[in-house]
């Protein structure tokens, strides 16, 4: 069964190609902002999970766009220059028919300029009511949604959270594997741990979904994860995750391999001596992936350095799912833009 | 128990007797006034440099703390330790009052108003205004300053160990030693290089005044958000290591330990040591009887980085029985929201097991003081991205809170809470050679303690009343606390510096 939703977010009358089938069984979302994955319930991730199965229905259609968030001001806040991620987020806003404001923004601590507060304040007088952020600093959303009246969706902060990220990630494992979980799958991410945003907000959501998770690198790269694998279990009856510079035992029999990129930087602050070095000890390739099961699936948040974290004959191999990931990303999204934007003032 | 503070019509008045609410009505008195007459009476009287406590009356006199009686028997049945203390007054070795350059944040005037609030009669300010306080002419400002706000606190000061504290020239540390300065540091920074280092602890050692290090190795800690572990990886901050403070107080001690054969004048002082190797470094450095001293902070002893995901317990309440640090994840203790900047502080807020280590080194004395590193900040340079937060916490008003809750817990000895804030920075103090020979410093003419017929100075506070910290509540111009909102026990109802009101509760402008 399904109810059709209409631009108020209320049960509208039936407009069927301007519906999104979204299941009426379904648990009421409480969070105003969504700022990470840590302070969703299993339940919730589920949730956001369904809500995307629904906007991919919506996206399967020959106009994929839905009145859900018509008259509403969605603002992309990128302190970040990231264009994959921002046009992702543009599409999945305009497909729900909302106004997009896009500001390029420069960290004030780099121009001197005015600071988040302001601007925050500054969006909102301009209309903003939803508030998409992408920001160098670990925690600025945080900052953000305490001086913002309206919703904020974190894009990505500093090396903390990439939350749609981890959701989509999550939500293309989940159509990949058989029996659609992830639970008791092994899945390895590899790569630069240390600096990822990407790779902690998956912590949380696949220990959450019962993952048997691997985050595999240099050790310079993993440095501080070992205290945090060897914490408690993140969520009571779920697993730890491992951590290991061992590549062939996080391969060994993977379901789910991640690669993610590495930068050029990471050589200047002496992590790595060389992306050749890495390339040779860390790269995803093909001999490498044979230790992992025969249907393993490859992804990438992107974007990609081919050649040194993923051989060119990987990232296209038929077992690469990195191009749906990009899809489910603007799934995802939508699905976030619109539960964010059923719950008003008095959410978390 | 009671106690009666009151003028001339106020003394002897003991009708609160029993009643278990002091009288505390202001009697009038403003800020700066020499106490004509007060009578403590049936209160907890603290004396560490007799290393006496116990029931007692204190009479002060025109200034002069005329009689100390110690009650016995039936006397003092129902005075406790539990309800008004009388204690010395305290020092601070380590204040940053802003002033010049940074009024918006701290001034002298509000600073030494803050000072008075959290019981303090002497604070030594710390050089890195600006300009740095690097020669004679920023210590005059300083001392004009002080003098007009007409606060009894005495207010020392600490120069530049090098020119603008840039760690490459030496300051004028000869005509700063004349002019009155109490010891040298370039706090904010480490004195980096080792040869400025060693220079400067020969010459200051010449002075017969001490290098007060910050200890940190900047090359370890650029760019560090938290302290490096579990807290700072989940938050996704740069992780700030222990490592940085152990290297850099061993590279402290071995440089004196050599320099002491040329120049038996050198002195060491570590300020907000925050890790338990830098601590075991100075128990080393002591037992070899190197003239080394050190202090912790507050919030280093009460404070750890879980507060930074939103956790506010306690740092003895994040252990477990083990002496293990809990997961406040786990375990319900995110009371807040995380990346609070009023945490944001240089060195970094630790996990459990170095905050024991701290109140630890404050229990057996290897840290010689509990110094407040009070960091006023505005709150344009607080209410900013997390890793873009100016560093520091304002503590003169909270110093004492924090220590009464460790006691409260039963983690500290209120004598030992006491001595951390009043004989044992005299003590400090006391062992710069050159400070005691200028002979112009109060805190060393009466070693902390309840002396007849000196001048008054002490704090009275009641461990059973509990105030709340707010911005209104705060004299200080530095509202940057993770503990607002938060209540603490032992409000000060009374600070006398030098036989002069320096803070009456409840009195106007307090
Ligand atoms: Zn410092």
């Amino acid at each position: 069964m399904t109810l059709e939703i209409g631009a108020s977010g209320s049960p509208a009358s039936p407009v069927p190609e301007a519906a999104i089938p979204v299941s009426a069984q379904a648990p009421a979302w409480r969070h105003r902002h969504l700022l990470d994955v840590d302070v969703l319930d299993w339940s919730e991730i589920e949730l956001v999970m369904t809500t995307t199965d629904a906007m991919r229905e919506v996206l399967a259609r020959p106009i994929a766009k839905v009145p859900a968030l018509r008259g509403r001001n969605v603002t992309i806040l990128f302190y970040e220059a990231s264009t994959r991620t921002r046009v992702s987020f543009e599409v999945a806003a305009k497909n729900l028919s909302a106004d997009v404001v896009n500001i390029a923004a420069a960290t004030s601590s780099v121009t001197k300029g005015e600071s988040l507060v302001d601007t925050i304040r500054t969006v909102e007088a301009l209309g903003a009511q939803m508030l998409v952020m992408r920001h160098a600093v670990s925690g600025a959303p945080y900052l953000a949604a305490a001086h913002f009246g309206g919703s904020v969706l974190n894009g990505g902060d500093g090396w903390h959270a990439h939350p749609t990220q981890a959701l989509l990630d999550l939500y293309t494992m989940r159509e990949h594997l058989p029996g659609g979980s992830v639970a008791g799958r092994k899945v390895v991410i590899l790569g630069d741990i240390l600096h990822s945003r990407v790779a902690r907000s998956n912590i949380w959501s696949l220990t959450a979904a019962g993952a048997d998770l691997w985050l595999c690198g240099p050790s310079t790269l993993l440095r501080g994860f070992d205290r945090w694998a060897a914490a408690s279990p993140r969520i009571p009856g779920h697993g730890r995750f491992q951590v290991t510079s061992d590549l062939g035992a996080a391969l060994a029999g993977a379901d789910v391999v991640m690669a993610l990129r590495i930068q050029r930087e990471r050589m200047a602050g002496g992590l790595l001596p060389s992306l050749r070095e890495y390339a040779a000890r860390f790269g995803l390739t093909r001999e490498r992936l044979a230790a992992a099961r025969p249907d393993v699936v490859v992804m990438h948040p992107g974007p990609m350095n081919e050649g040194v974290e993923i051989a060119p004959d990987v990232a296209t191999d038929p077992r690469s799912v990195i191009t749906n990931q990009v899809t489910n990303g603007v799934a995802v999204r939508m699905a976030l833009l619109y539960l964010l934007a059923g719950v008003h003032g008095e959410g978390r | 128990m009671s106690a009666t503070s009151g003028a001339a019509g106020h003394a002897g008045e003991t009708s609160g007797v029993g009643s278990g609410e002091p009288v505390r009505e202001a009697a009038g008195r403003r800020a700066g006034e020499v106490v004509a007459e007060l009578e403590i009476t049936r209160a907890w009287l603290v004396d560490p440099a007799a290393g006496r406590e116990g029931p007692g009356e204190i009479v002060v006199s025109n200034g002069v703390l005329e009689a100390v009686t110690w009650l016995e028997g039936a006397e003092a049945k129902g005075v406790g330790p539990d309800g008004v203390v009388v204690a010395p007054g305290f020092i601070d070795l380590h204040a940053h009052l802003r002033e010049p350059g940074n009024e918006d944040a701290e001034t002298i005037a509000s600073g030494l108003s803050a000072a008075a609030h959290g019981g303090f009669t002497t604070v030594c300010l710390m050089p890195n205004s600006v300009p740095a306080l690097d020669e004679p002419s920023v210590l005059a400002r300083v001392r004009a300053a002080a003098i007009a706000s007409g606060s009894p606190v005495e207010a020392l000061a600490h120069g530049a160990v090098t020119v603008g504290r840039a760690g490459e020239q030496l300051a004028a540390l000869g005509e700063l030693a004349d002019a009155g300065i109490v010891g040298f540091s370039d706090d904010g920074a480490c004195v980096a290089n080792p040869t400025i280092l060693r220079n400067a602890f020969l010459y200051a050692g010449m002075l017969g005044r001490p290098i007060i290090d910050h200890p940190e190795l900047a090359e370890l800690t650029r760019g560090s958000e938290a302290n490096e572990g579990y807290i700072a990886s989940v938050l996704g901050l740069k992780g700030w290591p222990a490592a940085a403070e152990i290297a850099a107080v061993e590279r402290d001690i071995a440089v004196l330990a050599e320099v002491l054969r040329d120049e038996p004048g050198a002195r060491l002082h570590l300020t907000h040591l925050s890790t338990a190797g830098a601590l075991a470094a100075v128990r080393r450095a002591k037992a070899a009887g190197l003239p080394v001293t050190c202090d912790v902070t507050p919030h280093h002893v009460g404070f750890t980085d879980e507060w930074l995901a939103g956790a506010r317990r306690w740092a003895w309440e994040a252990l477990d029985a083990n002496g293990a640090a809990r997961d406040p994840w786990l375990d319900g203790a995110l009371t807040a929201g995380p990346y609070d900047t009023s945490l944001r502080v240089n060195p970094p807020l630790r996990g459990p097991e170095e905050a024991a280590a701290c109140l630890a080194a404050l229990a057996d004395g290897t840290a010689d003081a509990l110094a407040t590193d009070h960091a006023p900040h505005t709150l344009v340079d607080k209410e900013v991205e997390f890793g873009l937060a100016a560093n520091g916490i304002s503590g003169l008003e909270t110093a004492l809170g924090v220590l009464l809750a460790a006691v409260d817990a039963g983690r500290l000895t209120l004598s030992r809470a006491i001595a951390a804030l009043t004989t044992g920075p005299a003590a400090v103090l006391a062992g710069w050679p050159g400070v005691v020979a200028s002979g112009d410093i109060r805190a060393l003419a009466q070693p902390r303690g309840l002396v007849e017929g000196a001048p008054a100075d002490l704090v009275v506070f009641d461990r059973s009343d509990r105030w709340r910290v707010t911005p209104e509540s705060l004299a200080s111009k530095g509202k940057n606390t993770p503990l607002l909102g938060r209540e603490l026990s032992g409000r000060v109802l009374l600070t006398v510096a030098a036989g002069r009101i320096a803070y009456e509760e409840g009195a106007a402008g307090a």
